[in-house]
């Protein structure tokens, strides 16, 4: 049907990156030159990807307010825990609030969402209905068009119907996620066979209930991915949050971070580089931990 | 822009876990006088308000004020007053900065008081009292204000044997020696939005005005045109750091002497001792540089007041609040410590806290300076209607010409062009 | 749900019922976060704000509906705008895509080793929110403190001067790349995953050299990967506002507070001037949707 769907259905071929048992063959197929070469590039480019994380973990181990002094990519002198506690004072304490909110709003409405994307891809790939072409055709439309261009117009309704400033409006918006329809409906499709359907049916349940207690489990893996891409949309959404809510008990990290790199010296620019340290701490972790989910995700959709 | 008028309006911008508070216009029924105290809510952010309203509440009976901490304005709070304003429950009082009151005002958002105010205009000082009113209309009372001095680098000065200049010729002059005897020292660096302005307003080159029923906008005014012909010619010399204001490479070049002079706001102090605390011992203040030698002419910068918002229906009780915060002894020296506010009343000038001399200047009591600023403060300044555009407008093109991209006097030429076709795409009443 | 398994209705009905109560939490949503706002950008767009005199009273909205649209037409700055994040899509994008083509080849090589560190590590940027990614090459960039040039500086005694006219968009630009360009890899290595196995074998031994293959088998096969991201990512410049909105105030000026259309439009916001934040919004999001219909026909066109 679309290019993605043609590359997501066909099951991916044994993945040589972490196979053990291949490496001694491609050992001997290889020159010396070509590994230098390939190697060279690769460690390049990892210098490019990682010499500013590298920077922002150095910086914050500094002594408070020397972030910036010295070699910028070595250490020098040792504060991580004086500036941590740093972090947590400034403006009452307010960073554990934020980092709260964000894993409020994207746990939150990425739960929800998860569960809302997952009946609606289901009911896509495995029922027959009139409209369904339609439906799904509107739902790659607007995985097409970036969310945030909805997000001015989101502003404004809300502010006409007095709803910002409310965690709602953060949640609202975050919990459609047409992405997330797409990956349930490729991951239904190719998961749930049709013969476990009927199976539920014959025994009396009803759809919903086979959805639930067969379905779904089905899904579970793939559940996680849909759960995790949202999740991380959420925790990196930026201009939404930064319009709708003005209150900074309600804002989220990302939110809050930017207000302290712009308040002009209030917050002294050491802690914001430490607060954002702080504030990737837990995606990253996510990441390095849940890499089998994002691959999942990234293979079936291929697409952002 | 945002960023110094929220930078102007408190020094310690902190801001806490604020409780929804329901609103005062809806709390007629608590105004009569039968059922106890009167009822007022108040919007801010400054640190030390919440302790001032204690104070308040507790000093006497008739009214109760419940005080609700929001963003500092510029990050939102504005933006939440003026929806609560449209709303019809916005608070009785909201803080307001000076630059943005005008623009409140012409949003319809605020409540004048001056039946109830103009017995009190003589406490305060002049300048305050204007950037709290439009035309006869008075709007509320102004809190802390932000009169300019030259906050300069003793080392530097020393070490090259240069007199602390009184004028802008000698500014320049002392310029130009800094550079020669040391080209990675600078005079200064850049100044943006209403850090400029205050150079504009000593200078006696409003940018905006009132004429009857219209808003006269004179941002390219010739007195305009001279400061910013004397900025560029700095520019043009090499004598500027490239240092964008607020930025880590400003804070660095305030600690380690290579910017040697910052002319700015009382406020200042606080910035230096905070980010830039290399600096300590280093720094003094001195009076601002006067075009005419002699002369005792002086801008501010930044500064904010308690307004009366559209829809109080106690705007006595609320008055009384507003002028207890600003005017009592014991409310405001808790209000210099906690947030460095520097008041806008006169009387308060002389307060203990404001007495002391500071390790950080070497031990010099700063406030001497500033007090004398403060009844220098040039008259006939006015903001505009749409100040957040018009700052918008000006930093695009301003910023570009400190970094040697465009002039100042064609970024003020701009701004004023962009900023009559916006007030008047709006219906808006414009002469130049 | 319980209503769709009572007796009393047909299993005609229910059959044509069920996939639409599955939709129906998405459906809804989707019309309030999706469409209610375009509506109500647009409805208010077509009113323009109106005062007088000195203005002191609130402001009134009087229905004029092209005021609005013939001053976005009219707007030099906001057609700069357009201009310029369509010069960064057509630069930024290829050069992303073929750093992120380039690296999965590469860890797809048999010349490479540590295949899951180095994707892994392209990977984690992407675990940075945008915003703050940007405030941290803010101080990475900062003009005198620079420790980039810092080091650059002191080993070729020369700078990068990141925000001079010419290279300011290319600051910016390489910031999204530095985020994106792991991620778009992992789609395009996930789609390398998926060549068959005998493929790959059956060049070999027809011996063609490891750089052929990649040419003229692999970069074929994942074509349909490749098409796809940069549809994404051309459209996505579009939303280009994080990085730049977070760099402005080091820009000296090269970044404006109208640098690319979502800025323009939120500068609108700002200003109070909601009527014409909302034909902004609701112009850029009409070009947007026509853009990405067009290059959506254009490529599924192109794969049947």
């Amino acid at each position: 049907m679309t290019p993605t769907l043609a590359s997501a259905t066909r099951p991916p071929r044994n993945d040589r990156a972490s196979d053990a048992p291949g490496r001694g063959r491609a050992q001997r197929d290889t020159t010396l030159g070509s590994r230098i070469g390939v190697m060279s590039v690769l460690v390049l480019a990892t210098i490019y990807f990682l010499l500013p994380i590298w920077w922002l973990i150095v910086a914050s181990t500094k002594p408070a307010g020397r972030q910036f002094s010295g070699n910028g990519l070595w250490f020098e002198g040792f504060g991580l825990f004086e500036n941590i506690a740093l972090v947590f004072e400034v403006n009452d304490g307010v960073f554990g609030q934020w980092m709260l909110n964000s894993v409020f709003y994207a746990g939150t409405s990425a739960l929800i969402g998860t569960v809302i994307s997952a009946m609606a891809g289901y009911a896509i790939a495995k029922y027959e209905f009139r409209g369904r072409g339609v439906v799904f055709g509107i739902i790659l439309a607007a995985v097409l068009i970036p969310k945030i261009m909805f997000t001015l117009p989101l502003f404004l309704m809300f502010n006409q119907v007095g709803l910002l400033n409310t965690p709602i409006a953060m949640l609202l918006p975050s919990i459609v996620s047409p992405f997330g329809v797409y990956l349930a409906r490729v991951f239904a499709a190719q998961s749930v066979p049709d013969e476990l359907i009927e199976a539920g049916r014959l025994d009396g349940a009803g759809e919903f209930r086979v959805f639930r207690s067969v379905s779904m489990r089905i899904m579970a893996p793939a559940l996680v991915t849909i759960f995790l891409f949202q999740f991380v949309e959420v925790w990196n959404n930026y201009l939404l949050p930064a319009m709708v809510l003005n209150d900074t008990s309600l804002q989220p990290v990302v939110v809050g971070l930017v207000g302290w790199s712009g308040s002009n010296g209030v917050v002294p620019a050491g802690t914001v580089v430490v607060g954002a340290f702080l504030s990737v701490i837990p995606l990253l972790i996510a990441f390095l931990f849940l890499q089998r989910f994002w691959r999942a995700g990234l293979t079936a959709g291929a697409i952002k | 822009m945002k960023k110094t008028a929220l930078r102007s309006a408190t020094l310690a911008g902190a801001v806490a876990v604020g409780l929804a508070l329901t609103a005062c216009s809806g709390g007629a029924d608590t105004t009569s006088a039968a059922s106890g105290p009167a009822e007022i809510d108040f919007w801010g952010w400054a640190p030390g308000y919440a302790e001032a309203v204690d104070a308040y509440n507790a000093s006497q009976d008739a009214v109760v004020v419940n005080y609700e901490e929001i963003s500092p304005g510029a990050k939102g709070g504005y933006e939440k007053m003026l929806n609560a304003v449209t709303a019809g429950n916005a608070p009785c009082l909201g803080q307001v900065g000076y630059e943005t009151l005008t623009s409140f005002a012409a949003q319809g958002a605020l409540e004048d008081v001056s039946d109830i105010a103009d017995a009190n205009k003589d406490e305060f000082s002049a300048a305050t009292w204007a950037a709290m009113s439009v035309g006869d209309a008075v709007y509320g009372a102004p809190v802390d204000q932000g009169p300019m001095a030259l906050f300069y680098n003793t080392e530097v000065f020393d070490s090259l044997g240069i007199a602390v200049p009184t004028t802008w010729d000698e500014y320049q002059a002392a310029a130009q020696k800094i550079h020669a005897a040391d080209p990675s020292k600078y005079i200064s660096a850049t100044y943006l939005n209403y850090d400029y302005a205050g150079f504009d307003w000593q200078a006696q080159a409003p940018w905006f005005g009132v004429e009857g029923e219209s808003w006269k906008v004179s941002i390219d005014s010739a007195a305009g045109k001279k400061v910013a012909d004397y900025w560029q010619g700095l520019v043009d010399e090499g004598l500027m750091s490239p240092a964008p204001m607020w930025d880590q490479s400003w804070y660095t070049g305030l600690g380690d002497g290579s910017i040697a002079t910052h002319v700015g706001a009382v406020w200042i102090a606080g910035i230096l001792k905070g980010s830039a605390p290399d600096g300590a011992g280093k720094w003094a203040v001195a009076p601002m540089p006067q075009w005419t030698a002699g002369d005792d002419v002086t801008g501010n910068v930044g500064g904010s007041g308690t307004a009366v918002l559209e829809g109080c229906d106690n705007p006595e009780a609320a008055w009384d609040f507003a002028h207890f915060m600003s005017t009592d002894a014991d409310t405001f020296s808790a209000l210099v410590e906690t947030a460095g506010l520097y008041p806008a009343a006169n009387d308060l000038l002389t307060l203990p806290v404001l007495s002391e001399g500071d390790d950080y200047f070497g031990g010099q009591n700063i406030y001497e300076v500033f007090a004398e600023s403060s009844a220098q403060v040039a008259e006939g300044w006015v903001w505009g209607p749409n100040m957040p555009e018009t700052v918008g407008f000006l930093d695009d093109s301003l910023s570009g010409a400190w970094a040697g991209t465009g002039t100042i006097a064609d970024a003020l030429a701009t701004t004023q062009k962009k900023t009559v076709v916006g007030l008047e795409a709006q219906g808006l009443s414009v002469t130049e | 749900m319980s209503a769709i398994t009572t007796g009393a209705t047909s299993a005609r009905t229910l059959r044509w019922r069920t996939p639409w109560l599955f939709l129906l939490p998405f459906l809804v949503l989707f019309v309030a976060i999706y469409v209610a706002p375009i509506l109500f950008a647009f409805t208010q767009s077509l009113f323009t704000l109106q005062r007088d005199g000195l203005g002191l009273t609130a402001p009134t909205l009087a229905f004029d509906p092209f005021a609005n649209y013939a001053r976005v037409f009219g707007d030099a700055e906001f057609q700069a705008s357009l201009g310029r994040v369509l010069l960064f899509g057509i630069v930024q994008v290829p050069i992303m895509l073929g750093l992120a083509l380039l690296i999965a080849l590469l860890i797809d090589s048999k010349s490479a080793r540590g295949r899951g560190f180095f994707r892994m590590a392209s990977f984690l940027p992407f675990a940075i929110p945008g915003v703050v990614a940007a405030v941290m090459w803010s101080f990475l960039y900062s003009p005198v403190t620079s420790p980039i040039n810092g080091f650059l500086e002191s080993a070729f005694g020369f700078s990068i001067p990141f925000f001079s006219d010419g290279l300011a968009l290319w600051s910016v630009a390489n910031v999204v790349t530095w985020v994106w360009t792991g991620y778009n890899m992992l789609i395009i290595y996930s789609a390398l995953q998926t060549i068959p196995a005998e493929t790959l074998e059956a060049a070999k031994i027809d011996g063609a050299s490891a750089t052929r293959i990649a040419w003229s088998i692999k970069i074929p096969m994942v074509r349909p990967a490749l098409i796809l991201t940069t549809v994404f990512s051309i459209i996505g410049s579009a939303q280009l506002f994080n990085e730049p909105t977070v760099l402005k105030s080091i820009s000296g000026g090269a970044i404006t507070s109208t640098y690319t259309p979502l800025m323009a439009a939120q500068s609108s916001v700002a200003a109070q001037n909601y009527p014409y934040a909302a034909a902004q919004s609701v112009v850029l999001a009409v070009l947007v949707g026509v853009a990405s219909f067009v290059f959506f026909k254009l490529t599924s066109r192109g794969e049947q």
